[in-house]
């Protein structure tokens, strides 16, 4: 009987209350202005990062370490090593001159037919070199009437006792970078005489293999002018 | 000769470089030098650069310029062939035409591209039938004294005495610059010359110029030698007796007498004083090698062994040994010993070993061998030349076919040889060479044999 009273009553106040007109979205003239906001213009707070590194705090699940399987690495092919290179200094070039190119031959003037005060005579050859096979030979004279007048012959006896020196007769072991010095005449006839050793080079083999040379040379023609001449005569054996 | 002497040393030669210093002075007072200038030249120590000229010709006689060609190309020639020049190419000399001392600008000829160090010039005429030669010799290097020789010939206008001056005045300038040894441009080589069936004796100037028989004996004669004097020929020839020596006189121009001996009489050797002859003779059955005077009297035998001995030839420096073939153990092999018969050394280790020729200074031996005698063995009869200190040897021509009769010139750089390129006897010819085996050439066409070369 109350439970019907309540439900009656509910019911009954719900009849009377329920055409209290229209509240809501009503088209009527009184209705208030709805504004709308975008959402995103909402002045909330950001949401807070977290630490990423983190184990515990990570949003990410951190990755399982990769265990890769073991592999026998196959033995090298030879030529696949390089063999290290010697370090080697760098070689220091001395500048090259650039060679001047080459002149154009200019027409000479004959020289004047009249001695000119203070002219000079052609060179002197009082010393000169000879460049042999395997070497250099030099001569040089004191005597400058004879070296001047007769160089030719200076070369000759040069160039011939240079012929007859055999450095192999010379122990090299010995004998390198050391000279020696021969004195001998020259006769009339051109025949060398009297070959002795003037200043040693410490060397047996070099003092000998000197002294041969000039012996055996059997003459080196007559003397252009004069008795004889006395003939100092220096080799020098020079390393390679 | 230097190239000859370097060959065989030994390998460590290389590594030296050889530098020499001469100190020239007159007297025996100061020994150092104490002033001087320096100067270098690249141009090698053996050969001399020469630059031989045109001679300017001095006369306007028709003759003169076939004469001066036969006299430039001579001179040229001789000394080209002389072994100890580098000469220059005729299209590198000056324009010039210097006759004389003062025509000359010798700094042209020293400056390239003629960079001669010597230059020879002069001036060539024909006069009143006789030809008129002035020669000269300047060192280009020497600008102040630069006259090294000059010479002046005067001689019948014929085309051979244009050649012969051409000689004469070549040896003169070899004789200055190759420092004493006298040039071979008047010697004379002496040959076989094959003339139908029979074979005579020739003789021809040393470049293959001038040849003309000396005998004519219609018969076959073999093995000229000239005495050292050139007034007799020595040769063996095929008369009545079999192989005998004869004797030919280039004074009298006839044959005079050697006596005749038993058995077979073979290949004569003057002794150089010109006295004695060795030669091959089998007139005690085996041939052996047997010294006689030089008509044929108070011989000796030097040799006695079994076996043929032939081809001796003195040792020209000392005339106290003697070179030869024997065939004492079977092949022929060279062999050397003192002309008593002593000290017998052999020289050559097999093969077949022919014709030796000793070198003028006596350090040399040069001889025919086939060092791989025999059926199917590789290599045929080549020039070889021997020292004999030291057994050495090297070989002059290869591949050039047969070559025999090796004769050294006077001078020692040459070597005179017959050579068959197809092997055949009747293609023989005769050839030279420097003694190094380099620059060889022909002197004479096929028919020509057995080559001897004058003692000067």
């Amino acid at each position: 009987m109350l439970h019907g009273l309540i439900a009656a009553a509910i019911l009954g106040w719900a009849f009377l209350f329920h055409t209290r007109g229209h509240d809501w979205g009503e088209n009527a003239s009184n209705a208030g202005a709805i504004q709308a906001t975008m959402v995103s213009s909402l002045p909330l707070p950001p949401t807070q990062r977290t630490l990423d590194t983190g184990v515990l705090t990570s949003e990410a699940p951190s990755p399982a370490p990769v265990i890769t399987k073991e592999r026998t690495e196959p033995p090298p092919t030879p030529n696949e090593i390089a063999i290290p290179e010697k370090i080697t200094k760098p070689i220091k070039e001395a500048e090259k001159p650039t060679p001047a190119p080459p002149k154009h031959i200019q027409p000479v003037t004959p020289p004047p037919t009249k001695a000119v005060t203070g002219e000079t005579a052609g060179v002197r050859i009082a010393q000169s070199t000879l460049e042999l096979k395997n070497g250099t030979a030099s001569v040089s004279v004191e005597d400058r009437t004879f070296g001047q007048r007769f160089a030719y012959y200076v070369n000759i006896v040069n160039s011939k006792v240079a012929q007859n020196w055999y450095t192999a007769e010379a122990d090299p072991r010995t004998s390198i970078g050391k000279s020696t010095t021969i004195i001998f005449d020259i006769n009339r006839e051109g025949v060398p005489s009297n070959a002795r050793i003037e200043t040693p080079s410490g060397s047996p083999s070099l003092d000998l293999s000197a002294m041969r040379a000039v012996q055996r040379v059997d003459g080196f023609g007559p003397l252009p002018q004069g008795d004889h001449i006395t003939v100092e005569y220096t080799f020098h054996l020079h390393p390679q | 000769m230097l190239r000859l002497k370097r060959t065989p040393l030994p390998r460590h030669a290389y590594l030296c470089r050889l530098g020499v210093l001469l100190l020239l002075l007159v007297g025996a007072s100061a020994l150092h030098a104490q002033e001087g200038f320096k100067t270098e030249t690249s141009s090698g120590v053996s050969n001399i650069r020469i630059a031989v000229a045109d001679f300017k010709p001095a006369s306007a006689d028709p003759q003169t310029s076939a004469f001066k060609h036969t006299f430039d190309s001579t001179l040229y020639a001789d000394l080209a062939n002389a072994g100890i020049f580098d000469i220059v190419s005729k299209s590198l000399l000056p324009q010039a035409t210097p006759g004389a001392p003062a025509e000359i600008r010798i700094q042209q000829w020293a400056d390239a591209p003629t960079s001669a160090a010597m230059v020879v010039f002069g001036n060539f005429g024909v006069q009143a039938n006789r030809i008129t030669c002035n020669g000269f010799l300047f060192d280009a290097k020497n600008l102040q004294y630069p006259q090294v020789l000059a010479k002046q010939y005067n001689e019948d206008a014929t085309d051979d005495s244009a050649r012969q001056i051409a000689h004469r005045f070549a040896d003169e300038i070899i004789f200055r610059l190759s420092g004493g040894s006298q040039g071979i441009a008047e010697s004379k080589i002496f040959y076989v010359k094959l003339t139908g069936a029979d074979k005579e004796i020739w003789q021809m100037d040393y470049d293959g110029a001038n040849q003309h028989p000396l005998t004519h004996l219609g018969t076959v004669s073999l093995s000229p030698r000239i005495s050292p004097d050139n007034s007799r020929l020595a040769f063996s020839s095929l008369g009545r007796d079999g192989f005998q020596i004869r004797m030919f006189s280039l004074v009298l121009n006839r044959m005079v007498n050697f006596s005749a001996a038993g058995g077979t009489n073979l290949s004569p050797a003057w002794s150089p004083n010109g006295k004695d002859l060795a030669y091959s003779s089998s007139r005690s059955g085996d041939p052996e090698i047997w010294i006689s005077d030089t008509s044929g009297g108070s011989s000796r035998r030097v040799t006695s062994f079994r076996g043929p001995d032939v081809s001796p030839v003195f040792n020209p420096r000392s005339g106290s040994q003697i070179a030869w073939i024997s065939g004492r153990t079977n092949l022929p092999q060279l062999y050397v010993m003192d002309t008593d018969g002593s000290n017998v050394q052999r020289m050559t280790d097999g093969g077949y070993a022919t014709s030796p020729s000793w070198s003028p200074n006596g350090q040399f031996l040069t001889f025919a061998w086939d060092r791989k005698y025999g059926p199917g063995a590789p290599g045929g009869q080549d020039i070889y030349v021997m020292e004999i200190a030291t057994k050495r040897w090297i070989q002059l021509t290869h591949d050039g076919g047969r070559c025999d009769f090796p004769s050294w010139s006077p001078d020692g750089r040459h070597i005179v040889y017959a050579n068959s390129p197809d092997g055949r006897a009747t293609h023989m010819k005769i050839m030279t060479m420097l003694a190094d085996g380099t620059q060889k050439h022909e002197l004479t066409g096929a028919g020509a044999d057995m080559p001897n070369w004058s003692w000067k």
